[in-house]
């Protein structure tokens, strides 16, 4: 049986064999800086707005970001690996801390010379220069095969924009705008959105010990478990609102004890039932992943049953654990944003607003930290899985 | 064969079971042994003109998910694509980081309501487990067959074609199963972002607490998702060498 698809390290995966990887990303950068609208100017947050180029700026930002750019791209072709890396980095991330800045100056500009409602969203131009400078700086640290340079990396490229608004410097972007009207919003949705996932995570780990322990009933679990799969979300999440309504409505006390058809109840145990398969399928292999010999070493020295589960077995099985959470928690993550549609919070419910106003800002504030934690589990995990594979060599 | 054919066909009569219960009778009663007031469902007209748009959607999509993803799965594994073999990868487990349902609304406000952003979430969420599946099932094929063909003076196409190819055709056809069950989830997503879908009558019964035309939604995309992944499994069984399980 093949195993579903799996998040692969998308951090770790961006080390390149080779630098040159870089020259087309790096055409890409240029393009989209000097070809696409890199703000949009409305007069409010609902209307299409007039595109503005790099060409009608008033400061020289664009043009400090190009040469930026090019030096950067010139040093990671022509130095030496090691410290050739760790400089082209520092180059594509200060001419990312320019080009965000020189957005924030140019859409202040605008704005202050428009009505009040007016708003300065960042255009097409914006996103994609910020994609390739995010991968050039990924090929960057690649170069140096250093991986500790990696969450300095990841630190910087999330300090630099909080630093940035925190000094005013974007103040009149529109998502800014947006971020400040929604700030005790935000913050509840991702509370609640950390919660729906990490319940999510607990309940299906929890189950997924419990269909382990069933020996005997392996082949109907593994049936059951990957039937599940099959079933898309959202069938999956309605289904189980017209289950436990229907429950509610049989055994009226549950009401009493905070149970209800639409809710964090039917999402958390819908996202569980997705993360039963990874999860069951890697305490299963981790289980087997100690070769009878060293159990037979093991039980031939006198350990007892759980000394072995504890001493020898789950240490050689631990980086496949791991690894079995680390798709739990990326695919729950993702899963908790569909649970806005039957009522349980969470960040979804921002993304989902957006769509029903159609403001790009708001779909947004929802959708960046929902990518930010999936990356984030993601990394954490498998430097984890990682380090136990070091550790406990298999 | 007739072992073999068995996994196909219970996946198959559970969606057949699924989809009779999505008729109006059936989940009206469903409804009414749930103690609710069933009001007015789906009639299977409807019902039918929703899975035939899922269906097509989801069949274009695919059709790009297994382009690209074959494509690119074929090209990053020849000699001298070496070099990009890891950005591609990188790329797509990235676009992998990002949730459909999340794809979708990113791409509404650029592509407007309906299809276009679904599409663009079906490509994005599906390539990356074909490429994958196409990568590792290549690189199965043995050294000992590519060389003994070499030694016969195939050339690179040739044992592309009829070597690698047949040899990792039972791991093409899992990769693409596992993107056929994919699609049909994702296209049922879009219907939040209007794509008239099996979703849609989700969708719009948990905004109005209506029941009955919920629950035929979910019965029918569940029913969907078993057929098809029934047809894919069979489909796996005629493949050249192929054993499904």
């Amino acid at each position: 049986m093949r195993t579903k698809p799996t998040l692969a390290i998308p951090l770790r995966t961006f080390s390149f064999r080779h630098a040159m990887a870089g020259l087309p990303v790096a055409g890409l950068l240029l393009a989209a800086l000097h070809g696409l609208p890199l703000l949009n100017l409305a007069a409010n947050r609902l209307l299409p707005g007039d595109p503005v180029y790099a060409s009608a700026f008033v400061n020289p930002s664009i043009g400090i970001v190009s040469i930026l750019s090019i030096a950067a791209s010139g040093f990671l072709v022509r130095t030496q690996r090691g410290i050739g890396g760790l400089l082209t980095s520092i180059l594509f991330l200060a001419a990312w801390s320019v080009l965000l800045l020189g957005l924030g100056a140019q859409a202040a500009h605008l704005v202050t010379s428009q009505p009040p409602a007016a708003s300065a969203s960042l255009g097409s131009g914006f996103w994609i220069a910020s994609v390739s400078l995010l991968v050039l700086t990924g090929i960057s640290i690649g170069h140096t095969h250093r991986r500790c340079l990696g969450a300095i990396a990841a630190m910087c490229g999330l300090g630099l924009p909080m630093a940035a608004w925190h000094s005013g410097g974007l103040n009149h972007l529109s998502l800014a705008v947006e971020y400040a009207g929604r700030q005790a919003a935000l913050h509840d949705a991702v509370v609640e959105h950390l919660l729906l996932s990490g319940g999510a995570v607990c309940l299906a780990l929890f189950a997924a010990i419990l269909l382990s322990l069933w020996r005997s009933g392996q082949s109907i679990v593994g049936l059951l478990v990957s039937g599940v799969q099959v079933i898309p979300a959202v069938a999956l999440l309605g289904g189980l609102v017209a289950l436990v309504s229907g429950l509610v409505r049989a055994v009226p006390a549950l009401r009493d004890h905070g149970i209800s058809a639409l809710g964090p109840c039917p999402a958390v145990i819908g996202i569980a039932a997705y993360l039963l398969l990874p999860l069951w399928r890697g305490i299963g292999a981790a289980l087997r992943s100690a070769d009878p010999a060293s159990i037979d070493v093991a039980e031939a020295l006198g350990l007892t049953k759980f000394q072995i589960l504890r001493d020898v077995r789950l240490p050689l099985g631990a980086s496949v654990l791991v690894g079995s959470l680390r798709v739990a928690v990326v695919q729950s993550l993702g899963l908790a944003t569909l649970g806005a549609i039957i009522g349980a919070g969470g960040l979804g419910r921002l993304v989902f607003d957006g769509m029903a106003q159609f403001a790009s800002d708001l779909i947004l504030i929802g959708a960046i930290p929902i990518i930010v934690m999936s990356l984030a589990a993601e990394w954490v995990l498998s430097a984890i899985e990682a380090r136990c594979r070091l550790r406990w060599r298999a | 064969m007739r072992v073999r054919q068995h996994p196909a066909l219970a996946v198959g009569l559970v969606g057949v079971a699924l989809a009779a219960m999505s008729h109006p009778t059936a989940a009206a009663w469903i409804v009414g042994g749930f103690g609710e007031e069933p009001r007015r469902g789906l009639n299977p007209d409807r019902l039918l003109t929703l899975g035939i748009h899922h269906l097509s959607l989801s069949a274009v999509g695919l059709a790009l998910v297994a382009l690209l993803g074959l494509g690119l799965g074929i090209l990053v594994t020849r000699a001298f694509a070496e070099s990009v073999r890891g950005g591609v990868d990188g790329l797509a487990a990235a676009a992998q980081a990002v949730p459909p349902v999340v794809m979708v609304a990113l791409a509404l406000p650029i592509l407007g309501f309906g299809g276009p952003p679904t599409l663009l979430a079906l490509v994005a969420y599906g390539v990356m487990p074909v490429l994958r599946g196409t990568v590792s099932a290549l690189e199965s094929v043995s050294v000992e067959a590519r060389e003994a063909a070499e030694a016969l003076g195939f050339t690179k196409l040739q044992i592309l074609l009829r070597v690698e190819l047949p040899l990792a055709m039972p791991g093409l056809v899992d990769a693409l199963r596992t993107a056929v069950v994919l699609a049909i989830a994702t296209t049922a997503v879009g219907a939040l972002a209007g794509a008239s879908t099996l979703g849609t009558p989700i969708v719009a019964g948990l905004q109005n607490q209506n029941v009955l035309p919920m629950l035929q939604g979910v019965l029918a995309t569940a029913a969907l998702a078993f057929l098809c992944d029934a047809a894919m499994l069979a489909l796996a069984d005629l493949a050249p060498g192929g054993t499904a399980r």
